[in-house]
């Protein structure tokens, strides 16, 4: 049998003080919208913060290429810390900002950039779909 | 007593692959409870309904560990898997599954990107003006999740560690 009164979804206000912070709402906000975007960007421009070349544990800043007789050179650990750095520092700065202009950020953006993000990234592996 | 390299790659395998189950089921039950919210049932009610009864927020906190632990270890097997899973695969040609390996390495990345956001919109979840935010962000990495299991999981028959 069921009644009216929704019970679920609908939690309790959380005791944690960073749940409750204004700023790490900002921080949160500006790095879920700038993370998508930036990861787009290092995969479309190439920019890792390190390569990482795993038949010799070797690890060169920035970007490298594969040497041959080295095996194959891996960029997607590089990229993420990228992403990671300039994201957080970009919701550090956010922070500072005064609230009237943090309250207007469309928390939409926060879901919908992941997700059109996605489709940026079948596209950049085009080569894989179309190869004979 | 000591392991083989085999062995050893393996066990993290599976590490990898249980704790993407626990997430999977988390995310599951989670992602279910905002699309189909029960209301306050006052008899028993069948699995479907005691599937989608929980307290999403409980899950939030777990689930932004269990991507994060999931992540680490999927990136650590990686470095193997780049060297002797991933140019066998490429060497037989099997092109659009390397292809579907990439994007999820990038979709990976992407859901563990959207955590501090998602693990905020939870912990706030009395708060109504978030309430769309966070049931589009909960269903969008359960959908990530269920794709990123499945062709691991695929992956891991055309290919898996000791084949």
């Amino acid at each position: 049998m069921i009644t009216t009164t929704a019970t679920t979804g609908r939690a309790r206000p959380s005791t944690s003080s960073l749940a409750a912070s204004a700023k790490f709402k900002t921080f949160v906000v500006a790095f879920g919208i700038s993370a998508p975007v930036m990861y787009a960007i290092c995969v479309l421009w190439n920019l890792p913060l390190f390569t990482f070349h795993p038949a010799t544990n070797r690890i060169a800043w920035g970007w490298e290429a594969a040497r041959s007789g080295e095996g194959p050179a891996m960029y997607w650990y590089g990229w993420t810390a990228t992403v990671i750095i300039v994201a957080a520092t970009l919701g550090l700065i956010a922070t500072t900002l005064p609230q009237s202009i943090t309250r207007k950020i469309p928390l939409v953006l926060v879901w919908l950039l992941p997700l059109l993000a996605i489709p940026i990234m079948i596209y950049t592996l085009m080569p894989f779909w179309t190869h004979p | 007593m000591p392991i083989s390299v085999n062995t050893f790659w393996t066990i993290l395998l599976i590490i990898h692959g249980l704790l993407a189950v626990a997430l999977l089921g988390a995310l599951t039950h989670q992602a279910v409870s905002v699309l189909m919210p029960v209301r306050q049932a006052v008899g028993p009610g069948g699995f479907v309904t005691r599937f989608r009864a929980v307290n999403g927020a409980g899950y939030a906190t777990a689930i932004c560990v269990l991507w994060v632990l999931t992540f680490i270890m999927g990136a650590w097997i990686y470095t193997k898997y780049r060297i002797y899973v991933r140019i066998p695969i490429e060497q037989a040609g099997y092109w659009k599954t390397q292809g579907f390996f990439d994007l999820k390495e990038h979709v990976a990345t992407l859901g563990l990107l959207t955590l501090p956001a998602y693990w905020y919109l939870w912990k706030n979840a009395q708060k109504a003006e978030y309430d769309g935010a966070r049931k589009a962000l909960t269903v969008l990495i359960a959908a990530m999740c269920w794709f990123l299991f499945l062709v691991g999981h695929v992956l891991n028959n055309v290919r898996g560690f000791g084949s």
